[in-house]
């Protein structure tokens, strides 16, 4: 028994050892933003995974794509026409998609997303520099527009509640959310621009009037407007609906709860109450839904853009697709996830300052 | 309007009727409520949940709900010798009447606070909206007050509403309630909801304030040892009438109206063995169709054929203690006997 006893320590010893390391890490796993920061990235490795194989099992790729045009356009027989791509092209379709992953994946991590393969000697990361504001413009400004109208419209409708002004707005905010945002895109094209003549899209293709020069300057920022103008009406009315009828269930249960009742009975203004004890309180759910609409807006956008011939990313992507240029599309598709992933880990993150009662201990 | 009002009434509510327009017909909710509330005094509103005690404290400071309306009657509050009818007040003086001249802690104040500001920003909030922008002075008078209620002040001054337990909620929302120094202060089951223990710390600290802070109380609960405690007058409320109203003492140890005969019996008291717990039989009425008479005749084991014909006036011996009964007689007797039984 008593020979026992140093082993037996040895042994706890080495057990508490483990058990601390274990805890250690399992303390930094605890740590809210290391933990959802990890997710994140897992998240964002799996969907561009994810893509790639999926991009590769689609019907084609870029040499016949591009063969078939050619045999087509200049009566040339096969192999010649396939000489010829093949030639222009850095791409060879008979290697493994395994080892092509791993060569691409490898470039991702040192940030390389590779050069095109139907425009050799472009690189993918310039094009997306080139197109990505665009896009982000467009979209940023069409959801931030249709998130405040939303809010104010769905506080009106949760305050005036059953009457006339709340009913049509009902309406029509069930009807705006009802109808596709590309079937929107097209109505607008078709009434406003072609039936109603308001809008003369096709001088309105492109981002801005080549004209005038990028930059700080009036000229330039208006034109940009102009151009991004209707895919911006088309985000505004496809999403202002849903923030519409959202704020306004919202509103209607804050405007339940007690403390605005109290407040009242306080002799706050109703200025006061309306903005910092309904408003803020109501809004507060939308905030988690906007993050999550950046990921939907961006996505379809990518048929709106080529509605409107506005060239953003969404743009390119189409003309990668139709072409079907592999590094291309996977370098849009591995942007657009990590902007959609890191948007909503930058509200998780952030929403502590706006809701104090989802603050993690220890985050203040 | 011009009647008099002596310098000690701080608040009188005369013949007040209200009636809530529902789509099953209109339900009168209270009927002719009648009382003067004294500076410094604490008067509580008993009776059985629907009788309309909340109607009355909620009409009191003109909240009632949108389908609520007042068919009858004054609420006058009397300051530095200003009367003024809160009925009658415009949109911005009702404004600013409220929390100034009277304050409400209402029912379920776990709730009360936005959960999403600083307890400082909700006592800034109140004092802005009444013309007191110096935030200093507001913290330092606020500070007095959670320390008046007991609660660590600095702490809770900076804390967010979820960061408190109930009872410190509780206490806290009292102290934002008496922020502005008001006349009357009315609350609405201040100790539902909360543990036994600290109910009793709530009431302490209530009497406390109001020794030092000398306002006047209006308290509405259905709990009669709290009734018993904390105030000087008690009146009954049945059907939304007064049915009794007298100096707690009077009520509680001479009871004139069997309702009110009946609530204290269906209570368990410490003091004496009782085998003789009762419940008041019947449920409280209907009062889209209240009964005719004496609303309290069909559940009175006292009634006679008088009482479903007309209705008795709240009358008495002692001009301070009044009930409406006819037959206040048959009551005492009865008193009388259910004494000897238990003595006994």
């Amino acid at each position: 028994m008593i020979s026992e006893t140093p082993d037996v320590i040895a042994a706890t010893g080495q057990a508490s050892m483990v058990d601390r390391l274990y805890d250690s890490v399992m303390n930094i796993y605890r740590n809210h933003t290391f933990r959802v920061t990890i997710q994140a990235i897992i998240t964002v490795w799996a969907v561009i995974t994810f893509t790639f194989f999926l991009i590769r099992l689609m019907p084609g790729n870029p040499i016949d794509v591009l063969v078939e045009q050619i045999m087509v356009a200049e009566g040339i027989p096969y192999q010649d026409a396939y000489d010829r791509v093949a030639a222009s092209f850095d791409f060879d379709p008979d290697a493994s998609a395994i080892d092509q992953y791993f060569d691409w994946f490898s470039d991702v991590l040192r940030l390389d997303l590779g050069t095109s393969i139907t425009s050799p000697g472009t690189r993918v990361v310039d094009e997306i520099a080139r197109f990505l504001p665009w896009t982000l413009f467009a979209v940023g400004t069409g959801l931030l527009v249709s998130f405040v109208l939303g809010i104010v419209l769905g506080m009106m409708m949760a305050y005036y509640r059953n009457s006339p002004l709340d009913h049509i707005l009902s309406l029509f905010a069930s009807f705006m959310t009802g109808i596709p945002n590309y079937i929107w895109g097209l109505l607008i094209v078709i009434v406003l621009g072609i039936q109603f003549n308001l809008f003369n899209v096709g001088a309105l293709r492109g981002t801005y009037d080549v004209s005038t020069t990028p930059g700080f300057n009036l000229p330039f920022i208006k034109s940009a407007f102009e151009h991004a103008f209707l895919p911006i009406v088309t985000y505004v009315v496809s999403t202002l609906g849903g923030w519409m009828l959202n704020m306004k269930s919202s509103t209607m249960s804050v405007l339940n709860d007690d403390y605005v009742n109290v407040a009242e009975a306080r002799g706050l203004k109703d200025s006061r109450i309306i903005t910092a004890y309904v408003g803020r309180n109501a809004a507060l759910p939308l905030f988690t839904q906007l993050t999550i609409s950046i990921g939907f807006v961006l996505g379809s956008g990518v048929v709106i853009e080529e509605i409107f011939v506005y060239w953003g990313l969404g743009h390119y992507l189409f003309a990668s697709i139709t072409t079907r240029d592999y590094t291309s599309m996977q370098g849009v598709f591995v942007i657009l996830v990590i902007t959609v992933v890191f948007a909503n880990l930058i509200a998780d993150l952030t929403y502590g300052f706006l809701d104090p009662r989802v603050r993690v201990s220890g985050q203040k | 309007m011009n009647q008099k009002m002596n310098d000690d009434v701080v608040l009188r509510v005369d013949d007040l009727s209200i009636v809530y327009r529902t789509k099953r017909g209109n339900v009168q909710a209270t009927t002719d409520i009648s009382f003067d509330l004294k500076r410094g005094e604490a008067m509580a509103l008993i009776g059985e949940s629907g009788s309309g005690k909340t109607t009355v404290s909620l009409s009191l400071i003109r909240k009632l709900p949108k389908n609520a309306l007042v068919t009858k009657g004054q609420v006058l509050y009397q300051r530095e010798g200003n009367v003024r009818d809160v009925l009658k007040l415009s949109k911005r003086q009702l404004r600013e009447f409220r929390w100034k001249d009277c304050a409400m802690v209402f029912q379920g104040s776990q709730n009360a606070f936005n959960p999403v500001l600083k307890i400082r920003k909700q006592f800034e909030d109140t004092a802005r909206a009444h013309g007191w922008t110096d935030k200093e002075a507001v913290r330092q008078r606020a500070l007095e007050l959670l320390r008046l209620v007991r609660l660590d002040p600095e702490r809770v001054y900076e804390a967010y509403p979820h960061e408190l337990s109930g009872g410190m909620k509780q206490r806290t929302l009292l102290a934002l309630g008496v922020l502005l120094n008001p006349q009357v202060v009315i609350l609405d089951e201040p100790t539902t909801a909360l543990d036994i223990l600290t109910q009793r710390a709530i009431i302490d600290v209530l009497n406390d304030m109001q020794k030092k802070l000398n306002f006047s109380i209006i308290f509405i609960s259905h709990d009669l040892s709290l009734a018993a405690e904390m105030a000087d007058i008690v009146a009954t409320v049945y059907a939304g009438e007064i049915v009794e109203i007298g100096p707690v003492n009077d009520i509680f140890y001479d009871p004139q109206h069997p309702y009110t005969h009946g609530l204290l019996t269906s209570v368990p008291k410490l003091d004496h063995e009782q085998d003789l717990l009762t419940s008041i039989k019947g449920a409280p009425p209907n009062l889209i169709t209240p009964p005719s008479g004496c609303k309290f005749h069909p559940r009175c084991p006292y009634v006679t054929e008088k009482c479903s014909v007309d209705g008795p006036p709240l009358a008495g011996d002692k001009p301070e203690h009044l009930a409406a009964c006819w037959h206040k007689d048959a009551l005492l007797k009865a008193r009388e006997e259910l004494a000897q039984e238990v003595a006994q």
